[in-house]
């Protein structure tokens, strides 16, 4: 697996207008979406917005209501999942528990007719891989929740597919541990090449894992992209709330300029960027991020900042950074996140200011 | 208004199902309920002071088709005449009895058992008070008399058949229930299951044994008379219901049988008859636990229920003979007829000998068990 | 302490009502009037006690045997059906329980019997020229036992099934395992406590039997209850006490025997992860 003769390489797959209905209920809405080959894609969403259903489609224990679904190429509606060859670790692990370690393991390469002799040796191999050796003669309630968690992905790569879905593996464990599985998990995929499709609810371990994350709402993708553009470029207002923490500022279009749009708001003139210009006198709603904002009574205004006066109604300090409730003057609340520093000024509730944040941080929403 | 005419329609009155009344009827009870609706039973209008009193009797019964019978027959009348409140319980047994002795705590003044069970257990230990014959009416007979307990109602074991099995021949004697060439199909058997005691006087008959040289019973040669019957038993029965449901269902086309369920299968239009030819004269008899509360009492009911009239009234409920032989002046001639206490019939029957049977009982179910298995 | 005084009230109930009447049979066993172990003795060399002992193990193992194959393939229906269909099962499961063991064996004989629905259809079929011998043999024992006693089976198997967490046949189709490997894999062998605790049931139930065999079965199928009966009414009460114990102890050395088979004890455990 980790030699570098494997031939393997990820597959790539291809979603096209697929929905899953039940009764008249659309769980999944028509979701297209190219993964490509050796791609670390996250479905990432709240509950009940499609991606599980999404995931158990790929694996063949839903049958779509329409659309396709290929991998590499070919379409896999119709092949039940056991034809399939694709790994999957479940939420709940799913470890069979009157099998060891060791028949868990083997249980699929058992199922493909692997001998005994290179059972053992490909098991061995993924013990190891899963920083697990010497654990194969244990039953499954012997082991903690991240040892299970391990032994569930050794049991989803050891037959060496091309694709493995994950849906929300680690949701069961603690902080520490996740945060420690989930750079295990990226070793994982560099070192395998292979497809990862990987369902979460939690967007932060979503930015930290994937190449690509697609958000998805209501049965249907939102947004698919990097994680910097998803958080940088938000494509709606759902995304730009449900990636990251953002402040929403209502304005009126004043004039458009090429991609960047000017606005009235709260009596001042606030610039943001926009994929597709509105016209001018429409209401709209400009997003930024609170760490992207910053105090700027002593500044001098530039072309490249927009500025806004505010009074300070709430301030919390968290350690590594001031956390601030402003309101602006016909009461809308925003966030600021000032790194703590010894050098820079606290600022006390009911105190007046003036906040400043970069117009290429301001976007159209 | 009694009248001949009626009673002989006692059979159309029986509708009830076959399978649904012997479900309903339980292990014990008769098979059929007769009809009660036959008006002018004899009434005995008076009865000595001394069968006068008070309080009660609890009388432990077979239950079913029986107790109602015997309700109507001398329950009721009993209180009215007697002042002496009856309580009838069903369920009677000889094991409770000596349970119900043992522990010291008697439930029962009176039970129906027979003289086999009654002595039976008497043989164990003191189960039973003796009978005062002195109240005893002077029409009942030495014969059903003995210290423990008097004989109650007479009833016979006898050979039943269906008529449409044979192309018309019928079978007479145990002898042709043997002979399964002549009278072909499957036989049952009363067995020893609830208490039974097997049917060697059958087999010693079939054997050629006259009736007169009967008891001693010759065990060898009764079970090996009993070996060439053996296959041919479908079923070793231990409740009444079994070998009239048999022959109901064609299971078997003859079965031995207690008399009063076959006139009861008759009446339902099963076309089966009775043999009375070599069938066993039984009894059953009253006993009085001992150490019951109201002995006295069931002193007083055993010899009021003894009487012709009392006695007469269950066999017109129910076809079982009189202990009384005044009785037979209260029925009417067609329903003497089927009474096994009949003399035309009584003459055809062999009277069943308990005290041989009280002597050896325990040997013989031993190697009846034995014999069965092996 | 507060859990055994909660618990006093039915411990005095089965110390009255169960623990002493057992003991007062047990000693029986031992001899109405004197001690003497003679009747166990006995029962070494009773044809009679070996052979009715026999019968009655060896009808409950074909019963059970029955009621298993029978009843596992309706449990997994059961568990895999939902809403009517398995409400619907379920009513169809559980009407013998609902019915008495006495009219369920007078159906037994309007089916069974020389001239009863089975031989007429298959008199009408042209499959046989005369009709069967069913009613009264062992066979219809067996039959009518089976019928009882299945749900005894199949409950306790459908709730094993039942307890599998469903993403366990998930997990083995989707590494790759047909759905009878999946089966045979992972779902048969963690069904094993129910399986087991069926098994167990039927097999001791059914050491108790006494109507069933009676009115349906064989001239020659005395099982050890109606031998007891028997006995009880013949007023051998010492010697069928000693039969009771007999049967008692049959069945406690078979609960002990199956919590400690090592396959079915490591079950329990798993289930209870």
């Amino acid at each position: 697996m980790r030699d570098g003769t494997s031939t393997t390489h990820g597959a790539a797959v291809a979603l096209t207008a697929l929905e899953k209905r039940y009764d008249s209920v659309a769980a999944v809405a028509g979701v297209s979406l190219d993964i490509r080959s050796g791609e670390f894609l996250t479905l990432l969403g709240p509950s009940g917005s499609g991606k599980t259903t999404t995931l158990m489609m790929i694996a063949g224990f839903e049958m779509p209501t329409a659309g396709d679904i290929a991998i590499d190429g070919q379409s896999v509606v119709g092949l039940p999942p056991y034809k399939r060859n694709i790994g999957m670790v479940f939420q709940n692990y799913a470890l069979f528990p009157h099998l060891t370690v060791t028949d868990n393991i083997g249980f699929p390469l058992k199922q493909r007719g692997v001998s005994r002799a290179e059972r053992s040796k490909l098991v061995g191999e993924a013990l190891d891989l899963v920083h697990l050796p010497g654990y194969g003669n244990r039953y499954p309630r012997q082991l903690s929740g991240g040892q299970q968690q391990r032994v569930a992905l050794a049991r989803a790569i050891v037959f060496q597919p091309r694709l493995l879905l994950m849906d929300e593996p680690l949701g069961a464990l603690d902080k520490q541990l996740r945060e420690n599985l989930q750079l295990e998990m990226r070793r994982l995929h560099a070192d395998l090449g292979i497809t990862f499709i990987y369902v979460t609810h939690d967007q932060e371990e979503a930015l930290t894992m994937s190449d690509r994350i697609a958000v998805m709402n209501e049965g249907k993708v939102a947004q698919v992209g990097r994680p910097e553009e998803l958080y940088d470029r938000p494509a709606s207002r759902f995304v730009a709330g449900f990636i990251g923490e953002s402040n929403f500022l209502p304005a009126v279009v004043r004039d458009v300029d090429g991609e960047t749009v000017v606005a009235d708001c709260q009596g001042a003139v606030v610039r943001g960027l926009c994929r597709k210009p509105p016209d001018s006198g429409q209401s709209i709603v400009l997003s930024t991020r609170p760490e992207r904002m910053r105090f700027a009574d002593e500044e001098r205004s530039d072309s490249a900042s927009n500025r806004l006066r505010v009074t300070v109604s709430e301030a919390v300090f968290a350690g590594e950074r001031c956390r601030y409730l402003l309101r602006t003057a016909d009461g809308t609340s925003i966030v600021l996140k000032e790194p703590s520093s010894a050098t820079v000024r606290r600022r006390s509730v009911g105190e007046q200011a003036e906040v400043a944040w970069p117009v290429a941080d301001t976007i159209l929403v | 208004m009694r009248t001949p005419r009626s009673l002989s329609r006692l059979g159309r009155r029986t509708t009830l199902g076959l399978l649904g009344a012997s479900a309903g009827a339980g292990l014990t009870a008769p098979f059929i309920r007769p009809s009660f609706a036959e008006p002018a039973w004899p009434e005995q209008t008076t009865i000595p002071d001394i069968l006068k009193g008070s309080g009660e009797v609890r009388i432990a019964t077979f239950g079913g088709t029986m107790q109602e019978t015997q309700q109507k027959a001398y329950f009721e009348p009993f209180e009215k005449i007697s002042g002496i409140k009856v309580r009838a319980f069903p369920g009677s047994d000889p094991t409770k009895i000596k349970a119900m002795v043992e522990t010291g705590n008697v439930e029962w003044d009176l039970a129906q058992l027979s003289r086999g069970s009654i002595m039976n257990l008497q043989k164990r230990g003191d189960y039973f008070e003796k009978i005062d014959y002195d109240l005893v009416d002077a029409g009942v007979d030495k014969a059903y008399r003995f210290e423990y307990g008097l004989e109650m109602l007479v009833w016979a074991q006898v050979l039943g058949y269906r008529t449409d099995a044979f192309k018309g021949a019928k079978p007479s004697g145990w002898a042709d229930f043997w002979d399964t060439k002549k009278f072909p199909g499957d036989r049952a058997m009363y067995g020893t299951g609830s208490g039974g005691w097997p049917e060697l006087e059958f087999a010693l008959l079939a054997a050629g044994v006259p009736a007169d040289k009967l008891y001693p019973l010759d065990l060898e040669k009764g079970f090996a008379s009993y070996d060439k019957i053996k296959k041919d038993i479908v079923k070793w029965w231990d409740t009444g219901a079994v070998p009239v449901q048999m022959l109901t269902d064609r299971e078997v086309t003859m079965t031995t049988v207690w008399n009063g369920r076959m006139a009861a299968l008759q009446a339902a239009g099963v076309p089966a008859a009775i043999s009375w030819s070599q069938g066993l004269l039984k009894r059953d008899a009253w006993g009085i636990p001992k150490g019951a509360k109201n002995k006295l009492n069931a002193q007083k009911f055993v010899a009021y229920s003894t009487m012709a009239i009392p006695q007469a009234r269950v066999s017109l409920g129910i076809p079982y003979g009189s202990v009384n032989d005044a009785s037979n002046e209260y029925i009417p001639p067609e329903r003497l007829e089927i009474l096994p206490s009949a003399p035309k019939i009584k003459a055809q029957l062999v009277t069943y000998n308990y005290d041989w049977w009280i002597d050896n009982r325990d040997t013989v179910v031993n190697r009846f068990n034995k014999w069965l298995l092996g | 302490m507060i859990p055994l005084l909660l618990a006093a009230p039915l411990l005095l109930y089965m110390l009255v009502f169960y623990a002493l009447p057992v003991l007062a049979m047990l000693l029986k066993g031992f001899g109405e009037q004197h001690w003497t172990l003679a009747h166990y003795a006995s029962l070494a060399d009773d044809p009679v006690f070996l052979k009715t002992f026999w019968n009655t193990l060896s009808t409950a193992a074909l019963v059970t045997l029955g009621t298993l194959l029978l009843g596992y393939p309706v449990a997994l229906a059961l568990v895999r059906t939902r809403g009517v269909t398995a409400a619907i099962i379920l009513v169809v499961i559980l009407l013998p329980f609902w019915t008495s063991v006495l009219v369920r064996s007078y159906a037994w004989m309007v089916l069974m019997g020389r001239h009863g629905l089975i031989n007429e259809a298959l008199l009408a079929a042209g499959l046989i020229e005369r009709p069967l011998r069913i009613l009264n043999t062992s066979l219809a024992t067996v039959i009518a036992m089976i019928h009882i006693l299945l749900p005894y089976m199949i409950l306790p198997i459908a709730n094993a099934l039942r307890q599998i967490d469903p993403s366990l046949a998930r997990a083995a189709s989707g590494l790759g395992a047909s759905p009878f490997q999946a089966f045979r894999q992972v779902v048969l062998p963690l069904s094993v406590p129910g399986v087991a605790a069926g098994v167990l049931l039927v097999f001791v139930l059914s050491l108790g039997f006494y109507i069933t065999p009676a009115m349906v079965g064989g001239p020659r199928d005395i099982t050890l209850s109606m031998l007891i009966a028997q006995q009880v009414d013949q007023l051998n009460w010492a010697y069928a006490a000693c039969l009771s114990t007999v049967l008692l102890a049959t069945s406690l050395a078979l609960i002990a025997a199956f919590q400690r088979l090592p396959g079915i004890g490591n079950a329990f455990r798993m289930n209870t992860r």
